[in-house]
């Protein structure tokens, strides 16, 4: 499936028809008993696929998320200035920011990726950032519709 | 169960860190900065160190006079002493803080061995200079201070009485014993100099810095105690009055009491097992398998990303001399490698990989995700 057609697909959709995926650093909020697979309880369309820390995530795996059909992309990461490796949530943030090689592509719709910093223990409000999230990109995909 | 203790401590930490974030921001939040805090009172110390050093006798005769005159006499002395004094006990302070945040957040051990045995020598470095600085001062105390050194130095077995020579200076206190004690304090200060270059080994651009709100706030408290409760010397050494004055600094005189209660013999077993087990420490804990970052040659086009944002300076850059068209290839040092992925994430070639998450499974694991 290509990026366009995979884009004229993601028109108009509701709240809970946005799929998700988040990339996780396995580190930040604990989500042991909280996926089936890979899909996150409680929230509907939502993937969670956990590395190591949020510093590996490359920006190609980003572009790969898009290209496979989700509508909104979060890369989680441990609050800002804790990291058990002591840097990777600020390279991340960097490369999500464009400040920091390898950068994204311009082909990926940055409105519709977010970064989200949160510590082991805030479960429930990671959940309810996934929700304000959906509802953004529900509206974001709106606007991209209105604009072309 | 010491995991599971040590998990929930990681949870309060993190509680509360969380609760500081949303206070003063993740910028300004004191708990980010626990290992640059303590370097901080370190310089002010230094600081107040020299200025005292310029004007501090040490002989019997004139020590308490200098110490007096510096309090009394030289404009801001008083302030400059109050300084020192309660910035020791501030360094200590976030030095415990530090201690047990990387323990309970699970990071001293392994890749981070290094850090915590030289924070284990500087801890007793610490613990010299703050015993010695309390001699100088040269009151009631400080008599107290030298003879029970001096007995707890001469309890070891062998050693002991060599030991305690070396402490006096000779076999009676007196002068020789006053340089002494200022060198333990002075040249043992410039040791933690190099324990810490030690001490920041294998991490790359390590937070050696508070920033500017938490300098000032840390400064401000210390100026606040120097001011409110005064650093102050009891009444002058006398070797023909029995010395009664001892008012003890919980931080840093500790050992007195303890060698009062269970005496000389042990009170040294309580010092050697307690540097013993926190020196051990990491060995309660099982270290997983390693399974360090892998550089593919065929990938690999020497960008340098990887080794400039390793965390842990595990990976330099080599010249190749494989026929190769590019000039360098990244090495890993198994033995740094934190196998965080954070190299995996600098590269878009393919070239450094995790055995255990290789970037190209992330990306099919995030399609088989995302069409399941």
């Amino acid at each position: 499936m290509t990026q366009a057609e995979t884009q004229s697909e993601n028109k108009l959709k509701t709240k809970d028809e946005v799929k998700v995926a988040v990339i996780a650093c396995a580190r930040s909020v604990n989500l042991e008993g909280e996926l089936s697979a890979t899909k996150l309880n409680g929230v509907s369309n939502c993937d969670v696929i956990q590395v190591p820390c949020s510093g590996m995530i490359q920006p190609r795996m980003i572009e790969a998320a898009f290209n496979a059909g989700a509508d909104g992309v979060i890369a989680m990461g441990c609050q800002i200035g804790d990291c058990h490796f002591r840097e990777g949530n600020k390279f991340c943030r960097e490369r999500l920011l464009g400040q920091r090689p390898p950068m994204i592509k311009k082909t990926v719709p940055k409105r519709r990726l977010k970064g989200l910093w949160m510590s082991e223990v805030q479960v429930d409000d990671f959940k309810a950032r996934v929700e304000d999230f959906k509802g953004y990109v529900a509206e974001q995909l709106v606007e991209e519709q209105k604009g072309n | 169960m010491l995991t599971s203790f040590v998990r929930s401590g990681q949870k309060v930490i993190l509680r509360i860190e969380d609760i500081l974030n949303k206070v003063f921001s993740s910028e300004q939040n004191l708990l980010y900065y626990h290992g640059a805090m303590p370097n901080f009172c370190m310089w002010m110390l230094f600081l107040s160190g020299l200025l005292l050093f310029a004007y501090y006798t040490p002989t019997l005769e004139a020590a308490y006079q200098s110490v007096e005159y510096i309090t009394d006499k030289l404009p801001y002395g008083d302030v400059i002493r109050g300084i020192h004094r309660y910035a020791a006990d501030a360094m200590l302070l976030t030095v415990i803080l530090h201690a047990l945040r990387v323990y309970f957040t699970d990071r001293y051990r392994e890749y981070r061995l290094i850090a915590w045995y030289s924070g284990v020598a500087l801890s007793v470095f610490m613990l010299i200079i703050g015993v010695s600085g309390y001699i100088l001062v040269w009151d009631e105390r400080s008599f107290i201070i030298v003879t029970k050194i001096t007995d707890f130095l001469g309890s070891l077995p062998f050693i002991g009485s060599s030991l305690a020579s070396a402490f006096l200076n000779g076999e009676v206190i007196s002068n020789y014993t006053m340089s002494m004690s200022f060198f333990l304090h002075t040249g043992t200060s410039f040791a933690l100099l190099v324990l810490l270059w030690v001490h920041y080994m294998r991490i790359s651009r390590p937070v050696v810095n508070v920033t500017w709100a938490i300098g000032s706030l840390i400064s401000g408290i210390i100026l606040l105690f120097a001011g409110l409760f005064p650093a102050i010397s009891g009444p002058e050494a006398k070797f023909t009055v029995e010395p009664s004055y001892f008012d003890i600094d919980w931080f840093y005189l500790w050992l007195f009491p303890l060698i009062d209660t269970v005496g000389n013999i042990g009170a040294w077993l309580v010092l050697i097992a307690g540097v013993t087990l926190v020196t051990l420490l990491p060995n309660f804990v099982r270290n997983h398998d390693k399974e360090p970052a892998s550089v593919s040659k065929d990938h690999c086009v020497g960008c340098r990303l990887c080794s400039i944002d390793c965390p842990y300076e595990a990976i330099y850059m080599a010249p190749r001399n494989d026929g190769s068209k590019y000039k360098e290839i990244a090495v890993v040092i198994d033995d740094r490698c934190a196998e965080c992925g954070l190299c995996v994430g600098a590269c878009n070639f393919d070239a450094i990989e995790l055995p255990n998450y290789k970037s190209p499974q992330v990306m099919d694991d995030i399609r088989i995700a995302l069409q399941s």
